[in-house]
């Protein structure tokens, strides 16, 4: 199996605090992992280093099979990421924000059309973010980071603040992406398990369970 | 992506949400023209001997309209988290920021059309038949100011206390620019011929090679802060 991620004896600390302590795992092509624990665990950290967003204190973090913070461009290329805060821009309507970002990976934001559908935003394509509810704007934000088709989908607090019809909807198409990997960060084991195969839990920045669901 | 193209992009993107919310570039026009009005009203028509006055009171209307424009800069990414979906991108770092530079010369330049104007109007602001050196003179310092202003609103973007950092590191990173700016324009309200202004545009010219350089070696290491 080709690993995906390849995170080994990573370690971040943030001032005094260490948030990743040594730690180390790998995701292969076509998993779905749910990184789980309490809030403090470790969890959004972990997500931002594979994402290439922050750099760990130590440790080395390959993605494809390359350094994270060596080829940090080409591997953003096929790196999708969801956080609990939106990447779109306010003022900017869904088309104009899908336009945006498709343009800088080189993609056609048509693209994008498929689960623009699934997701049910057709009608809410051409309204200014801003005037979007939470649940619409994550909606939107998931289509944002799925506008280049990236092979890496990373999905951080992905059912926070977000109802059950919402959540099934967003499980039912994740549970699809067989050719890709998912890495779902959340503290609700329940949802958890009903979108992912494998649940790595995490407490005080380091693993304390590793196991399929 | 080209490099010009991201560039350009993110420029226009910004400009866009912008003019989308235009209070904040209409609160930045009303500050500069009633900062001339204000000026108006008190000097009357002196200001037509007082050529160091005009020019002095041009470039700190135009410093701090400055200073409100760059905090809709990197700062509002950071505040607003879209910030962390620039670094999503597969683009430099420098892309990133030459953007937000592309965006603050429109910005700075919209301001500067305002300023011209109205000074032309209220503070009779006279040339002496050399408007393209003043022109020369505000867009070198613009885009200066541009550089500096954008690199700093990068660099704070991370502190809590961003918009206080702003304005007190943009003061002495921008001495450089103001001090032969002002010379300049002083010495073309006067009269003086081209020859006269060159040391203030060499000097220019100079902190801008500085700025860029600065900028192109150190901006990816305070993109990774």
């Amino acid at each position: 199996m080709t690993a995906v991620v390849e995170v080994v004896e990573v370690s971040k600390k943030y001032g005094y605090l260490w948030a990743l302590k040594s730690l180390t795992v790998r995701i292969d092509k076509g998993e779905l992992v749910a990184f789980l624990g309490p809030n403090g665990a470790g969890k959004t950290t972990l997500m931002r280093i594979v994402a290439t967003q922050v750099r760990p204190s130590s440790g080395t973090v390959k993605i494809f099979g390359q350094d994270a913070f060596k080829h940090g461009e080409q591997i953003r290329k096929r790196i999708g990421f969801v956080t609990h805060e939106s990447f779109l821009y306010d003022e900017l309507t869904i088309e104009e924000n899908l336009l945006f970002y498709a343009r800088l990976f080189s993609v056609s934001h048509e693209n994008s059309h498929d689960i623009v559908k699934f997701l049910d935003l057709k009608r809410w394509y051409k309204v200014p973010v801003k005037r979007l509810s939470y649940g619409l704007r994550k909606r939107a934000d998931i289509v944002r980071a799925l506008v280049h088709s990236p092979d890496l989908i990373l999905l951080d607090e992905l059912f926070a603040g977000l109802d059950e019809e919402t959540c099934n909807l967003l499980v039912g198409y994740f549970k699809g992406q067989h050719a890709r990997a998912v890495l779902v960060s959340s503290h609700s084991i329940e949802w958890a398990k009903k979108l992912c195969e494998r649940g790595v839990f995490l407490n005080k920045g380091e693993i304390v369970q590793d196991t399929q669901f | 992506m080209g490099f010009f193209s991201t560039v350009i992009r993110i420029a226009e993107k910004d400009l866009k949400a912008e003019f989308r919310r235009a209070y904040e570039i209409l609160s930045i026009l009303i500050f500069v023209v009633s900062s001339i009005l204000i000026c108006s009203f008190a000097w009357g028509g002196a200001l037509t001997t007082r050529p160091e006055v005009t020019a002095a009171a041009l470039w700190i209307i135009l410093f701090f309209a400055s200073v409100l424009t760059f905090t809709t800069s990197f700062t509002r990414e950071m505040d607003r988290g879209t910030f962390w979906g620039l670094k999503t991108l597969p683009c430099s770092p420098s892309a990133i920021l030459l953007g937000k530079i592309l965006y603050a010369t429109v910005l700075l330049f919209l301001v500067e059309s305002v300023l011209l104007l109205f000074s032309k109007v209220f503070l009779n602001l006279n040339v002496s038949g050399r408007p393209m050196e003043l022109l020369l003179i505000f867009s070198l310092g613009m885009v200066d100011l541009a550089f500096a202003g954008s690199f700093v609103s990068g660099l704070v973007m991370f502190s809590e206390g961003k918009t206080l950092l702003l304005s007190l590191l943009l003061f002495p990173i921008c001495m450089p620019v103001l001090i032969p700016s002002v010379s300049a324009t002083e010495k073309i309200v006067k009269g003086l011929s081209t020859v006269n202004v060159m040391p203030e545009l060499r000097i220019l010219l100079a902190f801008l090679f500085c700025i860029t350089a600065i900028v192109v070696l150190t901006f990816k290491f305070v993109i990774e802060a």
